[in-house]
């Protein structure tokens, strides 16, 4: 947090702008916001492993499979005040979700005095599929409040030159329904960061770190790197990461595969946006 | 009567005018020069397009007889936020891409209003910081007789041949082609028009020397066509345009200056480009890599080549229909548009 106060120079404008690209990082939300009445639509797709057992030339280094697809739609109601709505095909057991958040900008980075952002974020993810007759499974919902995972977070950004930004984001995960064992909340705390090599071209790395994940559960903490192109209307990030799942609601407290053992894909996201 | 009792009231107000300067030295001045006797209030409410009228001229096909304040509210609500800011349902907004004062300023440009040249009035915008824009100022529109000439027609076609003699047909081509926006309602035009009316030329803001003075003077009353045109000859009656090419200018023994390019570049591409307002994905501020970015593109051949797409624009297309518009010769001289890559690049390289 030293870091963050650290003072700077060199930004002629009041706000700083331009901290991130777009309203993700990788996976991860950034204090990016959606400027008012405007919509931006989102496709995001994740392939299979690359190395490992699953991966290799068998299943062309992962794009043989799909690990998780998401289309979304978000819009700035305020400039300080974006909503979204999505939907993924999910990962393991936890398919067929619909998901949703909201994001409000309390803090906005200035020349003087501001030095961080500090923006909340609260989503959510229904699990819409048919339930199952296995009572011991996730997916047998006996109510339909079991559908539901939340994730509320903080996210304090810091843009510390033209080319470098930093972001830190805390927050909680709660899980409705678990399997035996599991525990329903995780505390979590992450990283992300973007390098800008050129105007349009930036590189882009993101860390999640859960606290206590379940023992019975061989939970492993997300690490994603990436490549973000912008063309001036869209927003490119090609990545590659450990995580398989696209919705934070999933890949924080549900990411298994381990970079170590081959398990990671590569991935990509186009955002765009429309003036309405 | 009334009429000739107007006439006469003008015709001895403009002699009163004419003799309040017989003791200032020669030489070109503004009428707010000390030691004038004319009072300043009502030089400012005494409209250019009335004094003509009063010399004789025919009243424009757009001639607002009495300024209505609400009308003219509603005008500069539509120029300002291209609705009205009660938000009326049965009044959408004119465009979703752009408003009037993206492209036109409100005020006069120049200190001068028979000089628009480009030099005149980037000196006169450094002055006062004024955003230096590729469309005419709405100051003073009132008062022009021709719209959409010259290589307008390169890029409107025959629609322009209806505007250039009538401003509510300007109007309207403006909103639906400039803006990308919808037609607009013949009383939303008249809003419009009575806005215009109160950002039209006073006596004022015209330049006059001694010698001018005199000239008028004499004419008034005797030969009123010729005090006409000398009245006219104090102020831009056509809207002209003449596009330039991609090619970089080349202007033997031209030194750029850095000031210049800097001024054009922050109070006019970041008028537009700056992410504070939300006009376009092509971000521009003071940042190191925009310069760069810039600097590299500067002799391709496209929309990030800064000859190529101050001079072309870019054109709204289905799918992106917000467009970026063209510098013409009006608007940038070759010599203003050699000092903004002439601060691209000393900025690029620092």
């Amino acid at each position: 947090m030293l870091l963050f106060c650290w003072g700077f120079q060199g930004f002629s404008q009041e706000l700083v702008h331009n901290t991130f690209a777009a309203t993700r990082v990788i996976n991860n939300h950034s204090n990016i916001m959606l400027p008012k009445q405007t919509l931006e639509f989102i496709v995001a797709h994740k392939f299979g492993d690359i190395a490992g057992s699953n991966g290799g030339l068998q299943n062309f280094y992962g794009f043989d499979n799909l690990a998780d697809v998401r289309i979304a739609f978000e819009y700035g109601i305020l400039d300080q005040l974006d909503i979204g709505l999505g939907r993924c095909k999910g990962v393991g057991t936890r398919t067929q979700l619909l998901d949703g958040y909201a994001k409000y900008s309390i803090l906005q980075q200035k020349t003087t005095k501001i030095p961080i952002s500090i923006t909340y974020v609260s989503s959510l993810v229904l699990a819409y599929g048919k339930a199952t007759a296995d009572s011991t499974s996730v997916t047998s919902y006996p109510k339909f409040l079991n559908r539901f995972i939340f994730t509320n977070q903080l996210l304090f950004t810091r843009k510390f030159s033209d080319r470098f930004s930093w972001q830190i984001n805390a927050g909680y995960n709660h899980r409705n329904f678990v399997e035996f064992n599991d525990q329903n909340g995780l505390f979590f705390a992450g990283t992300s960061a973007r390098f800008r090599i050129t105007k349009f071209l930036a590189l882009l790395g993101e860390y999640n770190y859960v606290f206590h994940p379940s023992s019975n559960n061989r939970h492993v903490d997300p690490l994603s790197f990436g490549v973000e192109i912008q063309t001036g209307g869209h927003v490119f990030a090609l990545h590659f990461s450990n995580a398989q799942a696209l919705n934070e609601n999933i890949f924080i407290p549900n990411t298994t595969s381990n970079w170590l053992d081959g398990g990671f894909r590569f991935g990509f996201s186009i955002n765009r946006q429309f003036k309405l | 009567m009334l009429k000739q009792f107007l006439q006469f009231a003008a015709i001895l107000l403009i002699a009163i005018l004419l003799f309040a300067f017989q003791n200032i030295t020669p030489g070109r001045y503004s009428v707010y020069e000390p030691g004038n006797r004319i009072e300043k209030e009502w030089l400012e409410k005494m409209s250019v397009s009335e004094v003509l009228i009063q010399l004789g001229e025919e009243k424009p096909l757009h001639h607002v007889a009495t300024v209505h304040e609400d009308s003219a509210s509603m005008g500069k609500q539509f120029v300002y936020f291209g609705k009205l800011k009660s938000d009326d349902k049965d009044v959408p907004r004119i465009s979703k891409y752009f408003v009037c004062t993206d492209c036109h300023n409100q005020v006069l440009e120049t200190d001068d209003p028979s000089d628009e040249s480009p030099d005149r009035v980037l000196q006169y915008s450094m002055e006062n910081d004024l955003p230096f824009l590729p469309a005419s100022t709405f100051y003073g529109m009132y008062n022009m007789e021709h719209w959409y000439n010259g290589d307008y027609v390169k890029k409107y076609g025959d629609l322009v041949k209806p505007t250039r003699d009538t401003l509510t047909n300007a109007i309207q081509l403006c909103a639906i082609e400039c803006s990308q926006g919808r037609a607009m309602k013949d009383w939303e035009i008249r809003c419009m028009l009575h806005y215009y009316k109160t950002i039209e030329l006073k006596i004022s803001d015209l330049k006059f020397s001694k010698d001018e003075l005199l000239d008028l003077a004499a004419t008034v009353g005797v030969n009123n066509k010729k005090a006409v045109k000398i009245l006219k000859s104090k102020y831009n009656q056509i809207n002209d345009a003449h596009f330039g090419t991609s090619e970089i200018p080349k202007i033997p023994d031209y030194e750029p200056n850095f000031e210049h390019g800097k001024f054009i570049y922050q109070n006019g591409c970041m008028y537009c480009h700056t992410p504070d307002k939300n006009m376009t994905n092509f971000k521009l501020s003071m940042n190191q890599l925009n310069f760069e970015f810039l600097a590299r593109k500067i002799d391709k051949y496209n929309q990030y080549s800064i000859p190529h797409i101050v001079r072309y624009g870019t054109y709204a297309v289905v799918g992106r229909r917000q467009y970026m518009p063209m510098y013409t010769y009006e608007n940038m001289s070759e010599e203003q548009l050699l000092d903004l890559i002439h601060f691209v690049k000393t900025k690029a390289n620092e």
